[in-house]
């Protein structure tokens, strides 16, 4: 299933590509200058459509209903198309097949990208999406997820669009059913694109440790004022998801003053400033230390963050 | 000439149009006396033959799509009695086509090209325009005029040709 190249919209249908050629000489010292004839092509229509998911993996646990995976339908061809949308859930390469809800198939119809109540229902021969040249349409597929499933185990689901006009090996031509009735022709996607989303059940989890260490002045280990807290939390994701945009944000005791640049990551020191690196001291409300550990799997082991205190 | 026409009715249609073309070429041929000029365009088209074999032929185009290649060949006959000095033939590109990097051909001939619609003209290499501010080698989305320079005479009664490929935006 490789993705099909996406054209800009292409050279409107019925353009018509007038061209003539002028020859200029010298004939016995007198300059010549003279027209060929003017030739004629008529642009006629490429039916050619792309479709790509929109969703990243979808992380579902088992027994969920009405998983939503959406795609974007684009109009790739370069005049108007009705295309016929369909759902594949029963597809090889997976662990296990997700089951279509009823309907399957909804048009994102407010925008958000979220599947919501304001959605439409695609109901194939009644709403199939009409699209002009470069238009899009953003789908959902609802599917509901087994019992049973294990962690790790992924579900695939397939979208296709499907030129209303017709499909065939590219170059087919379907006389006069073009817009305006000019004849259609099939590009190079064959009136016919696909493509798949990925359940993955997942059960992520995400622990938190904190510690601290103190020493006092006097080398011992004493809470008193002008004594060292060192503190020191560990992050560390279990399961087979993803902890999208983690960050660890600790609010400095009252009672202390935060020592500069002392905060590190797995060792490597931060800086103090709100910069490039990923963490700093954020000084507009309240002192917090805050560290942006990214997304997250087991893969990347247990994080460190660490910093000082003072007792005030 | 070979025509792929599907129907009668279209060959009907080729050959009236086909007559006007001969009919205003011999009008121009007879009106100057010097040249006879004339344009034609085609596209590729890929067949298989009987032995399983790719075969590209160039065959009449009356509709193209977008993606599709069109050639536009330019052939030219000295019908006068003299050489014809300084033959130079120039042929825009239009906006809804772009120019096939290196596909212009002409025996005897310079390729030139213009990205100011045809006031001047420069091999390609040479050609520079400005873009949101800055100036960069110009390329084959950039050129609204493809031309060719004879570099020798056009002997009575010689003929030439020239010819390019352009894609359908």
């Amino acid at each position: 299933m490789a993705p099909a190249v996406v054209l800009a919209v292409g050279t409107p249908v019925g353009t018509v590509i007038e061209n003539t050629a002028t020859v200029t000489f010298d004939l016995a010292g007198s300059p010549v200058t003279l027209q060929t004839n003017t030739t004629i092509v008529t642009v006629v229509e490429r039916i050619d459509v792309n479709v790509t998911v929109q969703s990243p993996q979808v992380l579902v646990a088992a027994s969920d209903t009405n998983q939503a995976l959406l795609f974007r339908v684009t109009n790739t061809g370069n005049g108007t198309e009705t295309f016929q949308l369909a759902i594949n859930s029963a597809l090889g390469g997976d662990d296990f097949d997700p089951v279509p809800a009823v309907p399957p198939i909804y048009f994102d119809s407010d925008g958000s990208g979220d599947f919501n109540v304001g959605d439409v229902a695609y109901t194939p021969g009644t709403n199939d999406p009409v699209l002009a040249a470069d238009a899009t349409v953003d789908v959902f597929l609802i599917n509901d997820i087994p019992g049973g499933v294990a962690n790790g185990e992924t579900g695939l689901s397939q979208l296709t669009a499907t030129s209303a006009t017709g499909t065939g090996a590219p170059g087919t031509e379907f006389t006069g059913q073009g817009d305006g009735g000019v004849d259609a022709i099939v590009g190079t996607s064959g009136g016919e694109d696909l493509d798949t989303g990925e359940y993955l059940v997942s059960d992520v989890q995400v622990i938190i440790v904190k510690a601290q260490a103190v020493a006092d002045p006097f080398g011992g280990t004493q809470p008193i004022p002008g004594a060292t807290i060192t503190y020191t939390i560990t992050v560390e994701v279990l399961g087979t998801g993803t902890a999208t945009a983690s960050a660890v944000r600790d609010l400095i005791p009252t009672y202390a003053t935060y020592v500069p640049a002392s905060i590190t990551l797995n060792t490597v020191s931060l800086t103090d400033a709100i910069d490039a690196d990923a963490g700093e001291i954020d000084t507009s409300g309240a002192p917090t230390i805050v560290v942006r550990l990214g997304d997250l799997t087991a893969v990347a082991g247990i994080q460190t963050v660490v910093f000082q205190v003072t007792i005030d | 000439m070979s025509v792929s026409a599907k129907g009668v009715g279209m060959n009907i249609y080729k050959s009236v149009l086909f007559f006007v073309i001969a009919l205003s070429v011999s009008a121009f041929a007879q009106e100057e006396g010097h040249l006879n000029v004339k344009t034609v365009v085609q596209k590729e088209e890929v067949t298989v033959n009987a032995a399983g074999e790719r075969e590209t032929r160039l065959v009449p185009a009356e509709t193209v799509i977008p993606g599709e290649r069109v050639v536009y060949t330019i052939t030219f006959r000295n019908i006068s009695e003299e050489p014809a000095d300084n033959v130079v033939i120039t042929n825009p590109i239009d906006a809804s086509l772009t120019y096939v990097d290196g596909s212009a051909f002409g025996p005897g001939t310079e390729i030139q090209f213009s990205v100011d619609g045809g006031t001047s003209f420069a091999a390609a290499a040479e050609l520079r325009v400005v873009e949101d501010g800055v100036e960069r080698p110009a390329n084959e989305d950039d050129f609204t005029h493809v031309r060719w320079v004879m570099q020798n005479d056009l002997a009575a009664g010689a003929q030439g040709m020239a010819r390019f490929t352009a894609v359908l935006n």
